[in-house]
């Protein structure tokens, strides 16, 4: 009887996940980019008007190569070990950042530009 | 603490290491951080249901910061460590209501605590609330790893059953 609650209480959370996923999936992108270490933003693109280019970001002697070409960005090299901000690819997804765990950074799109520069 | 007991939980350890140490060269595909099979962790639900609340959490503990420190992932420590107490936390309780035939169940549920302890320690090291949506696909990846570890675990429960210990 408890067995049969907890299988039906791991099957909704299996859905749950399922449900969530497809739903970070569709998530609409926006223009702006920020590059960001823990809290603090190194970099605010607009990736309708950047050219194409590509730069290093340093973190503790260890790099990541951040490549930005036809309005889109990526992590393109980097010396982390696990390689994951680079596996992520292109950014296209507001609700999927790039993340690199090990050297503290996220790419991220900007939920609204907007509200942003009535903040300024 | 008997010697022979002693000697089983270094061998557990040992053994958890070696899975972990191994399944690190697996290179994997998924393009989100903290996906993975957890081989390590089948050492963990079978100790869970064998061994005592702290002989757990000094095999678990003890291999992941060596698995760490071997691995020259010191960054990822803090996650495992993140993960693993709320993983041994909440498989721990279970044991009390799921028994040895549902192993493949409390692993589930194990490896979704645990998944969730890795996002929890990412939002407050990064600060970067945006990190939650990986959260829906570590739970799918969390069941699916879990139910493949936790099955693992069940035949290794009964292969021991056998010999007389
Ligand atoms: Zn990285």
């Amino acid at each position: 009887m408890k067995n049969k609650v907890l299988i039906i209480i791991a099957a909704v959370i299996f859905a749950l996940g399922i449900v969530g996923s497809i739903f970070v999936i569709n998530s609409p992108k926006t223009d702006t980019v920020v590059i960001k270490r823990d809290d603090k933003i190194l970099y605010t693109i607009d990736l309708r008007t950047a050219t194409d280019r590509t730069f290093d970001i340093e973190f503790r002697g260890s790099v990541n190569t951040v490549e930005i070409k036809d309005g889109r960005i990526r992590v393109k090299e980097a010396d982390c070990p696990d390689k994951v901000c680079v596996k992520t690819g292109w950014l296209s997804s507001s609700a999927i950042p790039i993340v690199c765990l090990p050297n503290h950074l996220v790419i991220e799109f900007k939920e609204n530009a907007e509200v942003d520069a009535v903040a300024k | 603490m008997k010697a022979r007991r002693i000697a089983e939980l270094g061998v557990l350890t040992a053994a958890a290491l070696i899975i972990f140490i191994i399944e690190s060269f697996i290179p994997y595909p998924f393009p989100i951080p903290g996906i993975k099979l957890g081989l390590a962790n089948i050492i963990t639900v079978y100790a869970v249901y064998r061994y005592r609340a702290y002989e757990v959490a000094a095999i678990l503990f003890v291999r992941i910061i060596l698995g760490s420190v071997f691995s020259g992932n010191i960054t990822a420590m803090i996650y495992s460590l993140s993960g693993g107490v709320l993983c041994l936390a909440g498989m721990l309780l279970l044991r009390k209501v799921i028994d040895e035939y549902h192993l493949w169940l409390a692993s589930i549920f194990g490896a979704v605590l645990h998944n969730t302890g890795q996002i929890i320690a990412a939002v407050i090291i990064l600060q970067t609330p945006a990190i939650i949506a990986y959260y829906p696909f570590l739970i799918v990846a969390g069941c699916l790893s879990g139910a493949f570890t936790g099955l693992c675990a069940q035949i290794v429960v009964k292969r021991f059953k056998k010999t007389p210990s």
